[in-house]
C-alpha cells in the first residue's frame, strides 16, 4: 500500500502561497495526472509528495501516518519509497550506468544486483547504448529517458513524473508510456504525472486534476470527451458524435480516441456568424468564470463546452448565465487524440 | 641594482647547496599552513554546506559574520589568540604560545571564514536539482551532500587552494602567536620579514623562492585530485 496525501497544505515561497491544498489524495495503484499551466503550482506539489520539501502549513501523510510538517522533516524511509523526475532532471556526474546505479547505490545495494538491474533497466527502456556516455554526451530527450529509468530501477512504490514528456518527441513519448505500463504490468506502482499537455493525461491517466494558481480548479480539463471517430479517409473531414452533437474533425485516426476542444479557439457570439467554421452550435450560458487574464464561458449546446474569451469580449456580447449564445470552432481545430 | 643581482645570486646559492635552514624553516610553514588548512577545511566545509543548504533562524546573519570574518586583520586574530594562549589567558594552561600548534590555531582561525564563505558560495552555485535527485533517490543527507561536493569538486579545491594561501602567505598571527623563534615557530614569512629586517636581501628571498614553490606544489597536487572522468 501507498498512499500519499495532503491535508490542508498551504505551501508559501518568500512569503507568496503557490500551493493551497484544502485535501488532496493520491490514490493506492492509481495513474493520477495533474494537469495545469505553467506556474500553476505542479512542481512545487510534486516536491512535496515527493517528501523533498516541508509544507509550511498543513501535512503529508503516507500510508495514514504523518511523514512531513512544518515541524516534522520528512521521514527518509518514506522518501526511499517515492521517486520523483523533475521536469529538467538533471544527470549526476559519472556515466548513465552510474546514475542508473545511483539508487541501488544509496539503498546499499551489492555490486552483483546493482549490476544485474542496471542491465535490465537499460535494456527495457533502450538505453544500453548509452551506458558509458556521459551526461555531455546526450540529448535533452535523451537525459529524460535517463532520468525515468534512474527512477524505476529503484522500484519506487510511488513515481512522479513531472512534465515527462517536455523533452521528447512523439516517438519518445510514446516510448516512455510503454515502458511505464510495461513496469505496471509487472508489479504495483502508483503514478502520478504533472503535465501541462492534456494529451499526456488522457492518454495515461485514470483521474486527472487540474492545478490552477495552486488551488485545484473545478473546471479544467476542459472540453475533452472519449469518442469512437468512425473509419473512413485521413484527407476528408469526419463527423464524430459526442453525446447528442456531432462535431466535424479533421484526423487520420479511427477508433476510440480523445476529442479535445481548446477553449481558445472558441469564437463566442450571440447570433450565428457566416464563416468558414465547421461547427456552429447554439446555446445557453450556464457559468462564467474568471481564469488568469481570461474569462471561461460554459454554454450547454447540448453538451457543455467551455470557451475562453477577454474580459472585453464578455462586456460587450452582454454574456450572463442563462442568455443565448452560440459557439463556432473550425474542424481543423479540434484535435483527436 | 647592484643590491638586487646579489640577492638573486646569494637565493640560488642557498637553495643550490639545500641550506638546513632555509629547508628547516619550509618544513615548519609547510606543517602549519597544511595542519591549519586541514582544520580550517574540516570546520569551513560543513559549515558553508550548512550555509548554503538549511533555513535556519539566524542564517542571514552567520552569512554576514562569516563574510566579515574574511577581512580580520591577521594582527588582530594574533592578539586575541595570544591573550588566549598566554599565561593569563583562558586556555593559558595549554602552554601552546610560542610553538607552531598556537600558530595553527591563530592560522585555523583566520583560513575557517575563507572555506566556509567560499564553499557556501560553492554549493549555491550547483544546481539545486542535484541534491534533489540525490534525495530523491533515496541518498542520505550526507550522501546527497557529498553528491553535491562531487558536483563542486572544482571550486572546493579553489576553497583548499585560497585557505592554504592564506596561511602559508600569513606573517602577522605567526609573528605575535609564534614568536618567531629559530628552529621552533620560523615560518618562512616570519624568516622572510627578520632576514629583510637585518639586510640579508638574499636569504630573504630565498625563502620567498620556497615559499613560491611551496605553494605552486600545493597547487600543482590539488589540482591533480580533482581527478579526470565524467563531467
Amino acid at each position: 500500500m501507498a498512499t500519499l496525501e495532503l491535508r490542508r497544505v498551504r505551501h508559501r515561497y518568500e512569503g507568496r502561497v503557490v500551493l493551497d491544498l484544502p485535501a488532496f489524495t493520491v490514490p493506492d495503484g492509481g495513474k493520477l495526472a495533474i494537469v495545469g499551466h505553467n506556474g500553476s503550482g505542479k512542481s512545487t506539489l510534486l516536491r512535496l509528495l515527493a517528501l523533498l520539501e516541508r509544507p509550511s502549513e498543513g501535512e503529508v501523510l503516507f500510508d495514514g501516518r504523518v511523514t512531513a510538517s512544518p515541524d516534522a522533516r520528512p521521514d527518509a524511509r518514506d522518501r526511499r519509497r517515492v521517486t520523483l523526475v523533475e521536469q529538467r532532471p538533471v544527470l549526476l556526474q559519472g556515466s548513465v550506468r552510474d546514475n542508473l546505479a545511483f539508487g541501488l547505490r544509496a539503498r546499499g545495494a551489492r555490486a552483483i544486483a546493482v549490476d544485474r538491474a542496471v542491465e535490465a533497466v537499460a535494456e527495457r527502456h533502450s538505453l544500453a547504448p548509452l551506458l558509458s556516455r556521459g551526461r555531455r554526451e546526450l540529448s535533452d530527450g535523451e537525459i529524460q529517458r535517463v532520468a525515468v529509468a534512474r527512477a524505476l530501477v529503484v522500484r519506487p512504490d510511488v513515481l512522479l513524473l513531472d512534465e515527462p514528456t517536455s523533452s521528447a518527441d512523439r516517438a519518445a513519448a510514446q516510448a516512455l508510456f510503454h515502458g511505464l505500463q510495461a513496469e505496471l504490468a509487472e508489479r504495483r506502482m502508483t503514478v502520478c504525472l504533472a503535465s501541462h499537455q492534456l494529451e499526456d493525461a488522457y492518454r495515461w491517466a485514470d483521474d486527472i486534476r487540474a492545478l490552477a494558481e495552486g488551488r485545484l480548479s473545478p473546471v479544467t480539463p476542459e472540453n475533452l470527451f472519449r469518442v469512437d471517430v468512425p473509419a473512413g479517409p485521413a484527407d476528408v473531414t469526419k463527423r464524430v458524435r459526442v453525446g447528442p452533437v456531432e462535431i466535424v474533425v479533421m484526423t487520420d485516426r479511427s477508433g476510440p480516441a480523445i476529442l479535445a476542444v481548446p477553449p481558445e479557439d472558441i469564437f463566442v457570439s450571440s447570433a450565428p456568424l457566416v464563416s468558414s467554421a465547421r461547427n456552429v452550435f447554439a446555446g445557453r450560458l450556464t457559468r462564467i468564470s474568471q481564469q488568469r487574464g481570461t474569462v471561461h464561458v460554459v454554454a450547454d449546446i447540448g453538451i457543455e463546452l467551455v470557451a475562453a474569451v477577454t474580459p472585453d469580449a464578455v462586456r460587450e456580447l452582454g454574456l450572463a448565465p442563462g442568455a443565448p449564445v452560440v459557439f463556432a470552432f473550425k474542424a481543423a481545430a479540434v484535435r483527436v487524440f | 641594482m647592484d643590491f638586487l643581482a646579489e640577492g638573486f645570486r646569494r637565493a640560488l646559492a642557498l637553495l643550490a647547496s639545500g641550506d638546513a635552514e632555509v629547508f628547516g624553516i619550509a618544513l615548519v610553514s609547510f606543517k602549519v599552513a597544511t595542519c591549519a588548512t586541514i582544520a580550517a577545511c574540516l570546520m569551513g566545509i560543513p559549515l558553508g554546506f550548512m550555509l548554503a543548504t538549511r533555513r535556519f533562524w539566524g542564517r542571514r546573519v552567520a552569512l554576514t559574520v562569516v563574510n566579515t570574518a574574511l577581512a580580520f586583520p591577521t594582527v588582530f586574530v594574533g592578539l586575541v589568540i595570544y591573550g588566549l594562549l598566554s599565561r593569563r589567558g583562558p586556555l593559558g594552561g595549554v602552554g601552546w604560545l610560542y610553538t607552531w600548534q598556537g600558530i595553527v590555531v591563530a592560522d585555523t582561525l583566520l583560513a575557517l571564514p575563507i572555506a566556509a564563505a567560499l564553499s557556501a558560495a560553492a554549493v549555491q552555485n550547483v544546481d539545486p536539482r542535484v541534491r534533489r535527485t540525490a534525495l530523491t533517490l533515496g541518498a542520505s543527507s550526507w550522501r546527497a551532500n557529498w553528491t553535491v561536493a562531487r558536483e563542486a569538486r572544482f571550486a572546493l579545491v579553489a576553497v583548499v587552494t585560497a585557505a592554504f594561501g592564506q596561511v602559508v602567505a600569513e606573517v602577522g598571527a605567526a609573528m605575535i602567536v609564534g614568536g618567531n623563534i629559530r628552529g621552533e615557530t620560523r615560518t618562512l614569512t616570519t624568516a622572510v620579514a627578520l632576514a629583510t629586517a637585518q639586510g640579508d636581501f638574499g636569504f630573504a628571498l630565498a625563502l620567498g623562492f620556497v615559499l613560491i614553490t611551496v605553494a605552486l606544489l600545493v597547487n600543482v597536487v590539488l589540482q591533480a585530485l580533482q581527478g579526470h572522468g565524467h563531467a
